[in-house]
């Protein structure tokens, strides 16, 4: 048996051995990262909704404002340098950076703003549903933009940082078929121009696409700020964890993007890779029914209350994600609009089995009550959500609280979650933008209506209010409110909001994550010599 | 024979349409929602952008007319548009049929000639250390996990021992060959770019023998199983008996024989290996079919699963014929029996 294995093993290493491979000469020109690039279905900023093409749109493309990485409250400047509402507070008027060329060397103007944000609109791909606050955009002259708001009560400047309100050439992009005018979604037809090149003023330009392989970006020469360190980057498609660790190790790929906790774990002490990290405003929530139509003893607070109090978050978060990640009081998570982790200890969901037991003694169920959790056979963060599910089940039954398991395909759970179908369930969240409305709107509209519950008039208003208000201490306030009444209806729980971590080589440096869409600083990326 | 061949064609154009008609009804009864698996958590509640997305991928129509379109698109060449792609569907098979096609291939004629050889001699050898190797490897071929045999084979020749390349089709540094069958080995060759062909071939050895582990084994054991039932046979004895030498009675009687249950495997498993590649896909971040199959119907893509099913369905049906009309070669009482 023994020499069985050996002849297995000797000859299958010599059908390897014998084809001479050619060395993996890292050039220190071009800078490759290790990416599951898969779920991009196109390249389009009009038209883009998926996870990953933001990392390419933020390296090609700019805004009129953009956000660091660590405040994502205060906007920053990009192609407008200022900015001031006008018309009794229903426009803001932006002022656009003198000198500022595309790759092609053509010069940006407002006519390429009012093209580039009309055909958001027009398109009326996903990604118009996010400008839905956008009024007219106006050219006053050919440096100087108006954007009317249709409720100047809603916030829009952090909506105008996400990628999706990218400005491109309007004379490149209409070269290729790209419409503006009312009735793009049936004419405009550059998405196949846009899918394997850009059109923008960022510090690369993308020269090409091929599905499922990788995405190829050139320096632009024409940047209008410090250029690029890179002549070339290449978003490499490696769809599996392990392989990305082997492909990070040997520096075939110089950032590792897709590595599960244990695996990031097992650089610990390698010389050639560290690890990052970096915040993120993505979260993962658990929601309660109050409908009693779908469960009776849910529908009342206290029995949803005495289940947040039985769940053991701490363990939640050490045991399955290795302690990367944070947790937000409720909805709004930390980084947002002044939220912050010492607010959930201050009044956030907390562990406590006796107020659980007197919670239920309360409801009327002091040996507990049964309800059902549905959710996606899939994972988050490459931890399944049946392991969460699981956990959560065991502290939960530890006071009488049986909780039934019903996993189920992704495209089934969205249709009963949405459909407002479901007792419980857990749900990812993330937002193209950090506007805090994204998540306060839909938490007392949408993500309501799905959990049978009907929010106070007093709830109503701080949300409104929250919205229309510009002075930050006053903001943070209102919606230290509105998340302590979302603690006390015990709807919503905010599991975690994950830290992301990726693997770097030492063949770079400089290298900064950050909790806006794009994920990361491309740009600002350096050889390390 | 060729009314032989007319009947069967005109079978396969009916079974491969109820094969997409069975595929269709079946997705169309899973209780998800294929726009809602497409837009995200803000679009999908705007009713205005479901509409218009249920209205542009024809999901409005009744069931039938779907399937109407469906089978008015494939007698004009159109197999619709993925819904998760966007794209036409057909353009993407284009696109990833050809990295399936050049794995499965490669796979199968290793399958085939490191395995007839193996079970021939393992059989005439029978209990000697190359029966015991034989078997083995059969063994380890067919019950190792492809995830598993994929990530050992790339973390020790990649990872570890640093002798093979890594994921994807060819290396970052060197240019793909301009597509003309989109097989790189073929495409390199007729552009004489012996450096891209060197390094493509580099990149399918780690793939392909992963794919083909669990074929190789089929191959290995029905091989020896059925030279071992030949080698009983009385005309086996009748030419020992006439003084043929060992390697006569091989190959002039034993090999022809017991090859036909081998021949009808070897059709099922290279359809097997050009439908079915997807963990070895995934690990290796292999650009073909099997991915995305896999996208289509977790996402309930319509289209999508449509094309792939009856490109799936034609593999099989054109892969059984030819097994078929094989075996009239190889067996002379069945030309005998077609020709009557």
């Amino acid at each position: 048996m023994i020499r069985n294995t050996l002849v297995w093993l000797c000859s299958t290493t010599a059908i390897a051995a014998v084809m001479a491979l050619p060395a993996h000469a890292q050039k220190k020109t071009t800078l490759v990262v290790g990416l599951d690039i898969s779920d991009g279905r196109n390249y389009d900023t009009a038209r883009s909704a998926d996870l990953t093409p933001p990392l390419t749109h933020g390296a090609v493309y700019d805004g009129l404002l953009t956000l660091s990485a660590d405040d994502l409250v205060n906007v920053k400047p990009a192609l407008a340098t200022a900015w001031t509402l006008v018309n009794n507070g229903t426009a803001w008027r932006f002022q656009l950076r003198p000198g500022v060329k595309f790759w092609n060397g053509d010069p940006m103007t407002a006519e390429d703003v009012k093209f580039s944000l009309d055909r958001l609109v027009n398109v009326k791909d996903q990604p118009a549903t996010y400008a839905s606050n956008m009024g007219a955009v106006t050219i006053v002259d050919p440096m100087t933009v108006e954007i009317a708001m249709k409720n100047p009560k809603e916030p829009l400047l952090l909506d105008l940082t996400a990628p999706s309100f990218a400005i491109y050439s309007a004379k490149l992009a209409k070269a290729n078929g790209a419409v503006s005018e009312p009735g793009a979604d049936q004419t405009d037809k550059a998405t196949t121009w846009l899918n394997g090149n850009s059109a923008g003023t960022g510090p690369y330009r993308m020269v090409g696409w091929e599905r499922n392989v990788s995405v190829t970006l050139q320096k632009n020469a024409n940047y209008w700020g410090k250029p690029a360190e890179f002549e070339r980057v290449v978003i490499r498609h490696i769809a599996d964890g392990a392989a990305q660790l082997l492909a990070v190790r040997r520096g075939d790929v110089d950032i590792a993007m897709n590595l599960s906790a244990e695996q990031l774990d097992s650089l610990k002490g390698n010389a050639d890779v560290s690890v990052i990290q970096g915040a993120s405003t993505d979260t993962l929530y658990f929601c309660l029914t109050s409908n009693p139509e779908m469960n009776a003893t849910l529908a009342k607070k206290e029995a949803r209350q005495a289940v947040v109090s039985a769940i053991d978050y701490d363990g939640l978060i050490k045991g399955l994600v290795g302690g990367f990640a944070d947790r937000p009081p409720n909805f709004l998570p930390a980084g947002i609009a002044g939220t912050t982790v010492e607010q959930t200890k201050e009044f956030g969901a907390k562990e406590d089995l006796a107020k659980a037991k007197a919670l239920l003694a309360a409801a009327g169920v002091p040996n507990g009550f049964e309800f059902e959790l549905i959710y996606p056979n899939a994972a988050y963060f490459s931890t399944s959500y049946q392991l969460m599910a699981q956990k959560i089940q065991s502290d939960v039954a530890r006071v009488g609280i049986k909780m039934n398991l019903k996993p189920m395909d992704n495209v089934n759970w969205r249709a009963q979650f949405n459909g407002a179908k479901s007792q419980a369930t857990i749900a990812p969240w993330n937002s193209p933008s950090p506007n805090p409305y994204l998540w306060t709107g839909a938490s007392v509209q949408r993500v309501a209506v799905r959990m049978g519950w009907k929010p106070s008039q007093e709830l109503l208003d701080l949300v409104s209010a929250g919205a229309a208000e510009n002075d930050v201490a006053k903001q943070k306030a209102i919606y230290e409110k509105y998340q302590r009444i979302l603690v006390d209806n015990a709807n919503y729980i905010t599991l975690m909001q994950p830290i992301y971590r990726v693997a770097v080589h030492k063949n770079i440096k400089d290298v900064k994550l950050t909790p806006n869409v794009w994920k990361m600083e491309l740009a600002q990326i350096k050889p390390a010599s | 024979m060729f009314r032989y061949l007319v009947m069967r064609v005109a079978g396969m154009a009916v079974m491969a349409l109820l094969a997409t008609l069975v595929v269709f009804l079946i997705a169309n009864q899973v209780p998800g929602d294929p726009v809602l698996a497409q837009l995200g958590d803000l679009a999908a509640s705007d009713p205005n952008m479901v509409a218009r997305y249920r209205a542009r991928w024809g999901l409005d129509r009744p069931l039938w007319e779907q399937y109407w379109i469906f089978l008015r698109g494939i007698f004009n060449g159109d197999l619709g548009v993925s819904i998760s792609t966007q794209r036409p569907v057909l353009d993407d098979i284009r696109q990833y049929a050809p990295a399936t096609v050049e794995l499965a291939t490669i796979s199968f004629f290793l399958s085939l000639i490191v395995g007839i050889p193996l079970g021939v001699l393992a059989a005439i050898r029978r209990d000697t250390w190359i029966d015991n190797f034989a078997r083995f490897l059969s063994l380890a071929g067919v019950s190792s996990p492809t995830f598993w045999l994929a990530f050992i084979m790339l973390a020790l020749f990649y990872g570890g021992l640093q002798i093979a390349p890594g994921p994807g089709r060819i290396d970052l540094s060197v240019i793909s060959p301009p597509s003309v069958t989109g097989l790189f080995l073929i495409d390199a060759a007729i552009a004489g770019d012996w450096e891209a062909w060197r390094n493509a071939a580099g990149h399918l050895i780690l793939p392909s023998i992963v794919l083909a582990s669990g074929t190789l084994g089929l191959i290995t054991r029905t091989t020896r199983a059925s030279m071992l039932e030949a080698m009983t046979q009385d005309y086996v004895r009748v030419a020992r008996a006439k003084g043929l030498t060992e390697r006569k009675i091989v190959i002039g009687h034993l090999l022809p024989n017991a090859l036909i249950p081998v021949v009808t495997l070897g059709g099922l498993a290279y359809a097997v290996l050009l439908t079915g590649a997807v963990m070895t896909e995934t690990i290796f971040s292999w650009p073909g079919l099997g991915r995305y199959t896999f996208r289509s119907a977790v996402a309930l893509d319509f289209p999508g699963i449509m094309g792939i099913t009856l490109v799936v369905a034609v593999v099989y049906l054109v892969i059984n014929l030819l097994t078929d009309l094989s075996y009239a070669l190889l067996d002379p009482r069945v030309a005998r029996e077609r020709a009557e």
